[in-house]
């Protein structure tokens, strides 16, 4: 009994080995939750910068669409009918009259018979998202798409 | 440890843990009670905004690409109830700045700010410049006045500018009877803004818009407004303005409308007509339009057309055979019809006559035994065909249908056919008219009147293609008319004759009815014509209403076309046919 109890005692740790290890532990298990916390934060963080970027972007956005379409008005204002004709009159132009006017044949000329603005409906193009995927994928998206997919190779093989 | 000390402990312990499981159980009754929902709701309620994202209205263009309406910015003037200092100083800013009601403002402004009153709006539709001197003279009051423990204070604090796109016309009045205008709630009035208004304006989207940033979505794209491009070339329509204005003027007329199309494809490149509004003040409308006076006559008025209505009745004729150019008739001055005597505008007898001749007076007689060779069935069948008593389907608000009566109607009476074969007792409108007579312009074919070149939707530009009609009458009716017509207006020397081009066209007077009769002296002065002969390349119809220096077409109205056709022929770049037979003769 004498003997069990001394090798039981020279196995045993010390009792402040004991508490600090416990210690030891507990700041382990705190710094962890520190930086998890900390990592939290900072993404969130980011998230919350990029966000209110975004808050502010479209509200630029919005006046800059609005800033256009006052310049296309102002532009039309400043060159309306009324003002250039007020213009040519200044700088000495006058209205001619038929009989000012001669014609000549071009061979192939053809007088182009109507105003193209914008492109024909036969052009599409493809619609590319504004806020890339990697701002609204989820990460359980992420993970399956590259678990289910395969990856695109980083290098490419060269067929012999 | 002592047994004091572990006492102690567990009593702590045993607090602690109580003041947890109350916490936990707290938060569940929270959770879980009836108000809950309610809560939650009006937590949601703060969290975010409901907006109206409305997409920019869509822009119209003339045929070349000229902008005719777009946006600008204006700016929604209001006050944060809360931190507004002194509201006698916004009253007086607003009525000297942007002419507000200085009690409708001081009232808005002096509301108490409370949970239902936080804002209050105190002027709409404020320039850019407007808005900058407010905002100037916001910062002069504070810099000027910067104690802030003096409670009386002028002082602006508490304004807030928020913008928005509102309708501008850049070439103010021209086209104005096209293109109608957009009121302050954003809905289109009259020409094509309202014909369009739904394609126009496009389809304004409510969207929540969150506070947190971490909940930030993609705005949904909001699709802005079709934009619309005309068949209407603003140098045209704005010549034909100025020939409206001096001629009014120069007859002394009412009003007068003047209309531009190409033959061929139906393109109306001019509707010029009077009164004008600046569409940019838009509000004015009751000033300028008074009484019954209709924003577009092009589309919205009727009236008799008389004589150039001779034209029609002449090509239906000579289509079905009824009569030929060589055709002979014995004007005796006078003609019954239904029992109504029918005489000449003048009375009188004009002897022996050929269709020609009789185009050429414009002889009423003449014309109603033409339609009474005719026959009613065909003659309406042709009138009918011609388009007449029918929309033509322009696109533009308001059109009015005119009115033909017919056999079997209640109203209709076999005098009927007399009268109306030299345009009386028909309404018309001008576009119907200009519609009518370019079948002959186009070897027969008539073609529906174009307004709207292109749509431009999304980004993308859909062209409209020319429709024809139908085809009233034969290509060889059409041209033989047109030379009978040309011959005509050479023959009397008529005041629409433009040097080096051959014209052909007809004048009109018509009296107008009253509800007695035709007892006024007043009357509708018009003319149609188009031209070169040989390939018409437009169809001009003039209408003065009302002259009051001659009340003949031939005097007054057929300078007017001449006009025209002197301005159009240089703006078309079309060659005099001695020209043009020298550069064909070079090919």
């Amino acid at each position: 009994m004498y003997r069990v109890q001394n090798i039981t005692q020279a196995y045993s740790q010390a009792p402040w080995r004991k508490q600090l290890q416990w210690v030891g532990l507990f700041m382990l298990a705190l710094i962890l939750i520190a930086m998890v916390a900390g990592i939290y934060l900072s993404v969130s963080a980011q998230a919350s910068t990029a966000g209110r970027e975004i808050q502010i972007m479209y509200a630029e956005m919005e006046e800059i669409r609005r800033n256009i379409e006052d310049m296309e008005s102002q532009i039309a204002f400043l060159t309306s009918n009324s003002e250039m004709e007020t213009r040519a009159e200044e700088l000495g132009f006058s209205p001619i009259s038929s009989d000012d006017i001669f014609y000549i044949l071009v061979p192939g000329y053809s007088k182009p018979d109507q105003i193209v603005i914008a492109g024909s409906p036969g052009v599409s193009l493809p619609e590319i998202p504004t806020v890339a995927e990697e701002y609204t994928q989820s990460l359980f998206d992420w993970l399956s798409e590259r678990v289910f997919y395969p990856a695109t190779p980083l290098v490419k093989e060269v067929e012999p | 440890m002592s047994a004091l000390g572990s006492w102690r402990f567990n009593t702590l312990g045993i607090l602690l843990s109580a003041l947890a499981f109350f916490i936990i159980v707290q938060m569940l009754r929270i959770q879980l009670s009836p108000q809950a929902e309610a809560l939650r709701d009006k937590g949601e309620l703060y969290s975010g905004t409901w907006r109206t994202l409305t997409p920019a209205r869509g822009q119209i263009y003339d045929r070349r690409g000229n902008l005719l309406a777009g946006n600008r910015t204006v700016y929604e003037v209001g006050v944060v109830l809360e931190e507004v200092e002194n509201p006698s100083t916004i009253a007086l800013a607003l009525n000297a700045v942007v002419d507000a009601e200085y009690d409708q403002v001081f009232a808005a402004a002096s509301t108490e700010a409370s949970g239902d009153a936080v804002y209050a709006t105190l002027a709409k539709f404020v320039t850019e410049d407007q808005k900058q001197r407010l905002e100037q003279l916001a910062e002069e009051m504070k810099l000027a006045y910067a104690d802030k423990s003096d409670t009386n204070r002028p002082s602006l604090a508490g304004l807030t500018f928020d913008p928005r796109l509102q309708r501008s016309y850049p070439e103010k009045d021209l086209a104005s009877n096209i293109l109608g205008f957009v009121n302050w709630e954003g809905e289109g009035f009259f020409g094509v803004e309202e014909k369009f208004d739904n394609e126009l304006s496009g389809s304004p989207t409510r969207v929540w818009i969150p506070y947190d940033p971490n909940r930030v979505e993609e705005f949904p794209n909001i699709p802005e407004g079709s934009s619309l491009i005309l068949t209407i070339d603003r140098v045209i329509q704005a010549e034909m303005e100025k020939i409206v204005e001096s001629a009014i003027e120069e007859s002394g007329s009412e009003s007068a409308t003047i209309l531009v199309m190409d033959p061929e494809t139906g393109d109306i490149l001019a509707a010029a007509t009077s009164p004008r509004l600046d569409l940019n003040e838009f509000w004015r409308y009751d000033e300028v339009f008074e009484g019954s006076t209709p924003f577009n006559r092009v589309v919205s008025e009727t009236y008799e057309p008389g004589s150039i209505f001779k034209v029609l009745t002449m090509a239906a004729a000579m289509d079905a055979g009824a009569v030929k150019p060589k055709t002979s008739f014995l004007d005796t001055g006078s003609i019954e019809v239904g029992g109504t005597i029918i005489r000449n505008w003048n009375s009188g007898a004009w002897g022996p006559q050929d269709m020609l001749g009789c185009m050429q007076h414009s002889l009423n007689v003449c014309l109603a035994w033409v339609a009474t060779e005719l026959g009613a069935n065909k003659f309406y069948q042709y009138m009918q065909d011609f388009g007449l008593g029918y929309l033509t389907g322009v696109d533009m608000a308001g059109e009015n249908s005119g009115r033909l009566k017919l056999p079997g109607d209640e109203d209709w009476y076999e005098a009927d056919l007399g009268t109306n074969s030299f345009g009386q007792g028909v309404a018309v409108t001008p576009m119907q008219m200009l519609m009518a007579v370019s079948a002959l312009a186009n070897d027969g074919q008539m073609a529906f009147p174009r307004i709207v070149l292109s749509i431009i939707d999304e980004g993308k530009q859909y062209n409209t293609s020319p429709r024809i009609s139908g085809q009233p009458i034969s290509p060889n009716t059409a041209q033989k008319l047109t030379n009978m017509l040309a011959t005509s207006l050479e023959v009397e020397s008529s005041s629409a004759l433009i040097e080096g081009y051959r014209v052909a066209g007809k004048t009109g007077t018509a009296e107008i009815p009253t509800p007695f009769g035709y007892t006024s002296n007043q009357t509708n002065a018009s003319f149609v014509g188009w031209g070169p002969v040989d390939d018409p390349r437009f169809v001009v119809f003039v209408w003065l209403e009302k002259p009051t220096t001659s009340p003949w077409g031939s005097v007054v109205a057929a300078p007017v076309f001449r006009q025209v056709v002197e301005r159009l022929v240089v703006l078309m770049d079309i060659p005099s046919d001695a020209m043009k037979a020298q550069l064909l003769e070079g090919q």
